[in-house]
């Protein structure tokens, strides 16, 4: 087994631990970890194919810090939308926050 | 040196792998979130072993340094009871739904990357720092631009969002 099979492995195991986490945690911000897990999955299987393949590793290099511009950004937009979500219903648990309105 | 290699890469999995555990299944967010950090510096650990220090250094400051932080503020500004938000656990069904989720899209992507092996050149590419600055103001500055205005975008509104309510009612 090559060193990037190895490699792509343990991003598949972040991406797993991930999904799994996204369909059984019931609060918005356990789902927000597990993101996190999965974008860090991606990342690090991007760094790893850039950097043992022939293809380009510094676009490798720039595209994972791009994801890792991009969770930020994402977690800065989720921690707003999770405060105003605890202001009006008082939780952020997933089975309370079901009230749409048109 | 190559043994060496092997066994930092066995410490480095064994940290995300138990990192990551605990991140999913702790009841408790906080220690959900220390989960997160040790699942990160192993992930840190990995670029570093994959010759891209550069990686490993972002990886911590933007990661452990900024978006731990930011989950921790999150945690605290929703004030989850200290038991933890996720004490009664989920039902089995969900369990088993999640589980079969996970598995089908594992199996699939396990046997793609176990069966359709790509030619590696074995030793890790080392690029250095004066060239990745190069190429994000040279051939990729659009990117680099396009990346500021959004975290510009999601700092303006996640202000907006905090702040409207407050002033609203």
């Amino acid at each position: 087994m090559s060193a990037l099979t190895l490699y792509q492995l343990v991003a598949l195991i972040l991406l797993m631990a991930g999904l799994f986490g996204i369909s059984q945690r019931r609060s918005l911000v356990g789902m927000l970890i597990s993101v996190e897990l999965m974008l860090n999955g991606a990342g690090l299987s991007i760094v790893a194919a850039s950097q043992l393949t022939p293809a380009n590793a510094m676009l490798g290099q720039l595209g994972t810090l791009f994801v890792m511009g991009l969770a930020a950004a994402e977690a800065t937009l989720v921690l707003a939308i999770i405060v105003v979500i605890a202001r009006r219903f008082g939780t952020t648990k997933t089975s309370v926050i079901s009230t749409l309105k048109g | 040196m190559e043994n060496m290699a092997k066994i930092v890469f066995g410490f480095y999995t064994l940290i995300i792998l138990g990192g990551s555990l605990v991140a999913v299944g702790a009841k408790s967010l906080v220690r959900a979130m220390v989960g997160l950090i040790a699942t990160l510096l192993g992930v840190a650990g990995m670029y570093m072993l994959l010759n891209a220090q550069f990686m490993a250094l972002m990886q911590i400051l933007i990661y452990v340094g900024a978006v731990c932080v930011l989950i921790f503020f999150a945690i605290m500004l929703t004030r989850a009871d200290a038991g933890g938000e996720e004490a009664a656990s989920a039902p089995l069904r969900q369990n088993l739904l999640a589980l079969t989720a996970v598995l089908s899209v594992g199996g699939i992507l396990g046997w793609l990357v176990l069966t359709r092996p790509l030619a590696t050149t074995g030793v890790p590419v080392e690029v250095s720092i004066e060239k990745l600055g190069l190429g994000l103001l040279g051939p990729y500055g659009l990117a680099f631009e396009l990346i500021s205005v959004v975290l510009l975008v999601s700092m303006a509104g996640a202000v907006l969002l905090a702040w409207e309510r407050r002033n609203g009612k």
